[in-house]
């Protein structure tokens, strides 16, 4: 008996470290692209053409960056990227934040099925706004600028789902203590409803910032010109599906695209993949 | 001040249980409508959502479905009614039969990279390994965060066939890569890879997290009876998180297919030949590049309808009948 635990105990751990090895693998394919974005951008043209697969330049190099520089107006570009995202953050916060209060914590007719239609709204393609809501910006005269690319990102639902989701778990009597002793809406959640939630409107803003940064849909459908392009718009032009002529430049723009939300992300990583964990867990 | 204690004892009471009986019930909804007008503040405070989801949402979905009936340019004045013409028209082109096809193929493959696979690495995670967990979610979710463009340029270059990292290391061992971005079929598959880089982590959490929710004490008492793993999983783990498995699953196919419309637009232009491209990509092809709204419009709609019926299937066999953790 002793002998066929032990046994058993050796297959575990030999099964466990297959299992290891081929996590380390995934976890290597997913992140190989990253590191050699970074590692080329500061390789020479020649030494990048030549040594492709190493992953240390031979002499640190960052004419790509200047390049880059030179190329495209990219402070005008990452101001313009930096604008769009946190202003449809901001907004969308305020209104994800009223809106799921609302729906929390007054009780009125149709409130789950308003609910129920702005959840739907998750399922329905871009495909089939697209085009109304390119006529409308256009008639707003707001083709061409930033703002035509925020207003369309605010109608979405995630931030009303996030935080509906984490104003359940506050206790509903303490709401209705303070609606009792006549505290204004307004002050409940600036006082209580939002420093209770902190964690889940901090993460939740965190990614409609970097899905803002890295929208691309809408973006190349508003701007036109150059001076007020995102970031998004600016890599595309360094796209060449042929050769790889410009290599490092096309290496720098992308780490220079990637590197805000990358450290964003590794700054708040715990609170990000807690909120996304939870945008699984249906209530 | 007297009513106010009352109240302070019902919501106690309501504390307790949670659903109310009857006559809590009736003072809690006379008590709201003695409190001034909540209902109004109710709907002022959605209002600012609601404005933004009327304007470029709900206002739009109408529209489009306008649209779908009429030919038009987008800048002509008028509008030219024709009926379900646009409809007719696309179900007797043969290219709407490649675009679907593709569109099927873009759904598998995407399902087993980031539906399947992150459901069966779960579960090896949550009851075979059972270390590093944090580890492999916080490295597995980095590449979502990063825009899909910055994948597409990345990835054609690696993938470049004589170039590109990959050509190199398989040139070592003798193959010749093909050159996926011409090759029908295969610009398919790399396409979905491409976007499975970036859809891939946030799955995996999702449905880690449902795994996770399934009871421990019921796996080991298994365990204990000898039940290898692969009946563990189809037996208990897998129908016990179905309601995270389920919404995974249209969260892909929904999310997917529009995802992969980044690479396809910024790599291939939905070419060869038509080859890469799905459902979303042709609608704006119709709209954007041929200026052709009526004909996008009735592309949108198929893709809505599908998009519906999925969502119809996932009320109708999920919300009910399914078990929920917690």
């Amino acid at each position: 008996m002793w002998k066929g635990v032990y046994t058993m105990k050796i297959k575990l751990n030999g099964r466990q470290w297959g299992w290891h090895i081929f996590l380390c693998l995934l976890v290597m394919f997913l992140l190989a692209p990253i590191l050699y974005a970074i590692s080329t951008s500061f390789k020479t043209l020649s030494d990048a053409t030549n040594n492709v697969l190493s992953l240390i330049p031979e002499k640190f190099s960052v004419e790509s960056y200047k390049s880059v520089l030179m190329r495209i107006p990219f402070i005008k570009i990452t101001t313009n990227t930096f604008f769009i995202a946190s202003s449809v953050t901001l907004f969308k916060i305020i209104t994800s934040v009223l809106a799921a209060y609302s729906l929390v914590y007054f009780r009125f007719r149709g409130r789950n099925a308003l609910y129920f239609i702005l959840i739907s709204t998750m399922f329905i393609p871009f495909t089939v706004t697209m085009i109304p809501n390119y006529l409308t910006i256009g008639k707003l005269g707001l083709l061409n600028s930033s703002w035509g690319v925020i207003l369309p990102q605010l109608a979405d639902a995630l931030g009303i789902f996030l935080l509906r989701q984490s104003m359940r778990t506050i206790p509903r009597s303490l709401i209705e203590v303070c609606q009792l002793d006549n505290i204004g809406h307004l002050r409940i959640i600036k006082d209580i409803v939002v420093p209770l939630i902190k964690p889940s409107i901090i993460s939740t803003g965190i990614i409609f910032f970097i899905n803002s940064w890295n929208e691309y849909v809408w973006p190349v459908l508003i701007l036109k010109t150059e001076e007020h392009f995102t970031l998004s718009l600016a890599l595309q032009m360094f796209i060449n599906a042929e050769g790889g002529t410009d290599v490092t430049v096309a290496m720098a723009i992308s780490v220079m695209t990637m590197i805000l939300p990358l450290a964003l992300y590794i700054i708040f990583q715990r609170f990000i993949i807690n909120t996304f964990t939870q945008s699984g867990i249906k209530g | 001040m007297k009513e106010k204690g009352k109240n302070k004892d019902e919501s106690v009471n309501l504390q307790r249980t949670p659903k109310g009986d009857g006559i809590i019930r009736f003072m809690r909804k006379k008590s709201y409508f003695y409190h001034n007008c909540d209902v109004c503040k109710a709907y002022l405070f959605i209002l600012p959502a609601m404005l933004a989801f009327a304007i470029f949402m709900f206002w739009p979905i109408i529209e489009t479905i306008y649209l779908s009936f009429f030919k038009w340019n987008m800048v002509k004045p008028v509008k030219e009614f024709v009926g379900f013409k646009n409809y007719i028209e696309i179900i007797k082109n043969p290219v709407t039969y490649k675009v679907l096809v593709n569109t099927g193929q873009y759904i598998l493959i995407l399902l087993l990279i980031n539906f399947i696979a992150p459901y069966i690495l779960s579960f090896v995670l949550s009851s075979i390994i059972r270390k590093g967990k944090n580890l492999y979610k916080a490295v597995l979710f980095l590449p979502s965060v990063i825009s899909l463009v910055v994948g597409s340029i990345l990835y054609t270059w690696i993938l470049n066939p004589v170039s590109g990292p990959a050509a190199l290391i398989a040139g070592k061992i003798g193959i010749t890569l093909p050159v996926w971005s011409k090759t029908e079929g295969l610009v398919i598959v790399v396409l979905s890879l491409i976007t499975s880089w970036k859809v891939f982590g946030y799955n995996f959490i999702v449905i880690l997290s449902g795994v996770m929710g399934v009871p421990q004490e019921i796996i080991e008492a298994a365990r204990l009876d000898n039940v290898p793993s692969h009946r563990v999983f189809l037996d208990i783990v897998l129908p016990m998180s179905s309601a995270t498995g389920i919404y995974v699953f249209i969260i892909t196919i929904v999310q997917g297919l529009q995802y992969v419309f980044t690479p396809i637009k910024v790599i291939t232009q939905g070419g060869p030949n038509n080859g890469s491209a799905n459902l979303i990509y042709n609608s704006y092809k119709e709209g954007f590049l041929l200026f052709s709204t009526g004909t996008s419009s009735a592309f949108s709609m198929m893709t809505m309808v599908l998009f519906i019926i999925l969502l119809v299937l996932e009320f109708k066999y999920v919300e009910r009948g399914v078990y929920y953790e917690n």
